[in-house]
């Protein structure tokens, strides 16, 4: 196996610091310039036959961060994924050194990563999310709803702990009714944009004005259709439903073993 | 949510297209996605490692019911031509407090970002099976 002339094997095992893993690229792949990751120390790749892992140091002791670290970490990801495959690895893996990366990381899975960042090439993930406009919906739920409009009108002049039966249940019929729609709406949006896509990940969506969460695996030659097609969509149903879109981003969703 | 808050953007579009720029954004889009490393060859960072970024999802419950039943309340359908338009009465005080809670269930996610709490324990009770899909790749060293 070879590794590039950046990180030597065992270089940082008898230091405080350790490697925080970003990611998993080709072997092959040469980094846009000069990448700034966690703590502002430079992101290097330790390479083991078709495949290399991002890494920078990281003092092992230095105090908890999030939001900082979370950022640098998604920033540095994306980047690289602008132009090259790479498969994410879950925020906050920190190994000892370069020959750990080597031998407990990328050697025993050579051939997976390999398999996976093949299968990558080309696509991106975006993040399509749906969400109500929240008075529009709740208008559409009262005027359709007898019973919701009737418990509306009984509790909605009494102070906040009057009625408290009352407003269970109108709070549970709407949030059936929101159920409901979120349903069809979630399936008609899918059903306009899953021809475009090579794969999908529905997330999980609850609350008010949520209709999906979904990620996509998108060829780069499908991009500017699905972008234009997903914007006459949105223009056909944004009295109801706002559409947005986010990306390119690393593929966070489409790197499991399914 | 933003996806409301936000208008059209230049260009006449009418599909939302931002940047993924923010904590907000970022937490949205990795949640706890990515390949797994064995927890035994994983030096874990003090308070990174605790980032389990966890889409909160909001379980059915009375407070749900109760904040949904707010928002109902505070429509005014007067604008939508159905109804009587709301009582000026109820005015801002109820008003004000109630956009506050449901604003508050759907941002919980991103505020556990700053909280510092570990919240393993709910983890398995409060996700739903679709997180599944997001299938966990572990290295076997």
């Amino acid at each position: 196996m070879t590794r590039t002339a950046e990180m030597e094997p065992g270089e940082l095992s008898d230091t405080e610091e350790g490697l925080f893993v970003y990611g998993i690229v080709r072997g092959d792949t040469e980094l846009p310039g000069v990448m700034v990751g966690l703590d502002g120390r430079d992101v290097v790749t330790v390479r083991c036959d078709r495949v290399a892992a991002l890494v920078s140091p990281l003092a092992v002791q230095r105090p908890p961060g999030r939001a900082k670290e979370l950022l640098a970490y998604s920033q540095a990801l994306d980047v690289v994924a602008e132009s090259h495959p790479v498969v994410p690895v879950r925020f906050g893996a920190i190994l000892p050194d370069a020959g750990s990366v080597v031998e407990e990381l990328l050697a025993p899975d050579e051939e997976h990563f390999h398999a996976l960042l093949e299968d990558l090439q080309g696509r991106a993930q975006f993040m399509l999310r749906a969400g109500y406009v929240e008075e529009q919906v709740l208008g559409e739920i009262v005027q359709s709803d007898p019973e919701v409009a009737e418990l509306r009108e009984r509790t909605r002049d009494l102070p906040e702990e009057a009625a408290y039966a009352d407003r269970v249940r109108l709070g549970e019929l709407v949030a059936r009714a929101i159920e409901d729609k979120r349903g069809q709406d979630a399936d008609f949006l899918l059903d306009r944009v899953l021809t475009l896509v090579d794969a999908h990940v529905v997330r999980p969506v609850s609350g008010l004005a949520p209709v999906c969460d979904v990620a996509l695996l998108v060829h780069s030659d499908q991009r500017a259709e699905l972008e234009a097609r997903l914007e006459s969509l949105a223009e056909e149903v944004h009295e109801r439903i706002r559409l947005r879109l986010m990306g390119p981003v690393a593929p966070y969703d489409f790197v499991g073993e399914g | 949510m933003t996806v409301q808050a936000n208008q059209r953007r230049g260009g006449g579009g009418y599909l939302d297209r931002p940047a993924p720029s923010g904590l907000a954004d970022v937490v949205e889009i990795i949640l706890d996605k990515g390949i797994v490393i064995d927890a035994y060859v994983r030096v874990s960072l003090v308070g990174i490692e605790l980032l389990t970024i966890d889409a909160r999802i909001v379980i059915a419950s009375v407070d749900t019911y109760l904040r949904f039943a707010e928002a109902t309340n505070r429509l005014d359908l007067a604008e939508q031509g159905g109804g009587k338009p709301l009582d000026e009465f109820i005015g801002s005080m109820t008003e004000s407090g109630a956009s506050g809670k449901v604003k508050g269930a759907v941002s919980g996610a991103k505020k556990a970002l700053s909280s510092g709490s570990d919240d393993d324990d709910d983890e398995e009770r409060e996700r739903r099976p679709a997180k599944k899909s997001s299938t966990r790749r572990r290295s076997s060293a």
